[in-house]
């Protein structure tokens, strides 16, 4: 009967081979770590997608009022193709003599999605293009908004230098007007 | 042999009186040897008596106005399309003119369509803007649209509207630019410095919040 005399080398390998799978295990937890929290190595992100659009438009909510002294102080400046505004403004919504612009936004009109022109959170639009029309102008679904209510839903054909001027409610001894006007490309 | 969907179809016209006397004539000689055809004819008939008696004659389309109007507004939009697409179909089919490539032609062309290009252009920029429709949900507010030659303006006056109230501050904003998240219905408006004005967010009602 022989007695079995365990090899040391064999007892050596059981020993480490644990070892080395768990020094394997720590090693990939930490690159994995790493890997998640190094900015430097995540994918750069996706730009976000510009829109498609059909043009763009100027939109402003003015203060109409005879009396001057009851401005409201707005430093608000028309932009420069609109510099005559007061004067044409003046021209329909008589008897009104000074009209100072309360707000105005610059909003491209989205192809697909609808645009708001938002010069105040009073008194709003939104847009929605049909496309563009002969002669350089642009089919538009437009909605008047006085903040929750729609005043008015409207059909227009817009051409640049041929603002739409919209009569809106009496304000204090006055009118509010909205004022939109599609720029040139 | 007459189907069941020619029965019918004899049916209608025998309860509209579109028949001629011989039709009916033979038409109802079927109904005496047929009680089954029989007995739908008189259900028919006494519910179109039904219809009659409690439906009126014509009925007022809603905001028939509008409805027109958006519909005139489709046809022109089609029509516009159709030109278009013919214009299209005459370009691709000119392509077999090679004599146009001619030096002397193509150049004679460039200048024609410079100043035609330019006429058009002129045309356009003096383009007046118009409204083809307009509704208002309010039956108190109307509008009304005309064009002031004075002005170079298209006017659409809303009259009847409730004023605001006097002591309301109206607070205005100057928004540059704005950027619309199709997927949450929201369009967040900014200033020049790009700055937060305001978010343009619908509620469940699909009417619009401008949030700060």
């Amino acid at each position: 009967m022989t007695k079995e005399i365990p090899n040391q080398k064999s007892e050596w390998r059981g020993r480490v081979k644990p070892l080395r799978h768990s020094c394997f295990v720590i090693l990939s937890s930490f690159v994995l770590l790493n890997s998640s929290f190094c900015p430097a190595q995540q994918p750069a992100p996706v730009p976000a997608k510009k829109p498609a659009t059909d043009g763009k438009v100027w939109g402003a909510l003015v203060y109409a009022t005879t009396d001057a002294a009851k401005l409201t102080g707005s430093t608000e400046k028309a932009p420069e193709n609109q510099k005559d505004l007061s004067g044409r403004l003046g021209k329909v919504f008589t008897p009104y003599t000074h009209f100072e612009i309360i707000g105005q936004h610059f909003q491209d009109v989205f192809r697909e999605y609808e645009s708001w022109v938002v010069p105040s959170r009073d008194l709003f639009l939104k847009i929605d293009s049909k496309g563009p029309a002969a002669g350089g102008g642009m089919n538009l679904h437009l909605q008047v908004w006085r903040e929750q209510q729609v005043l008015v839903k409207t059909d227009a054909v817009l051409h640049p230098g041929s603002p739409l001027f919209i009569g809106g409610p009496k304000w204090r001894d006055g009118q509010l007007l909205f004022v939109l006007d599609l720029q040139r490309k | 042999m007459k189907t069941p969907s020619d029965e019918n179809h004899d049916l209608i016209r025998w309860l509209d009186g579109e028949m001629t006397a011989d039709e009916r004539r033979a038409f109802e000689a079927t109904l005496q040897n047929d009680p089954e055809l029989a007995a739908e004819a008189e259900s028919m008939r006494q519910l179109s008596e039904s219809l009659k008696t409690h439906l009126p004659a014509e009925m007022p389309v809603p905001h028939a106005d509008f409805f027109n109007s958006q519909i005139q507004v489709r046809i022109a939009q089609m029509e516009l399309d159709d030109a278009r697409e013919r214009e299209k179909a005459a370009e691709s089919t000119a392509g077999w003119l090679s004599w146009l490539r001619m030096p002397w032609l193509v150049g004679a062309a460039a200048a024609a369509f410079a100043i035609a290009g330019l006429v058009w252009t002129q045309n356009s920029s003096s383009g007046t803007s118009t409204i083809a429709s307009t509704y208002t949900p309010n039956p108190s507010v109307h509008a009304q649209v005309f064009h002031s030659a004075d002005a170079q303006a298209t006017v659409l006056m809303l009259d009847g509207l409730e004023p605001v109230p006097a002591e309301k501050k109206i607070v205005g904003f100057r928004v540059h630019r704005a950027e619309s998240d199709a997927e949450v219905a929201t369009t967040t408006l900014f200033d020049e410095n790009g700055s937060v004005l305001a978010v343009v967010a619908l509620n469940a009602k699909g009417q619009p919040q401008v949030l700060k």
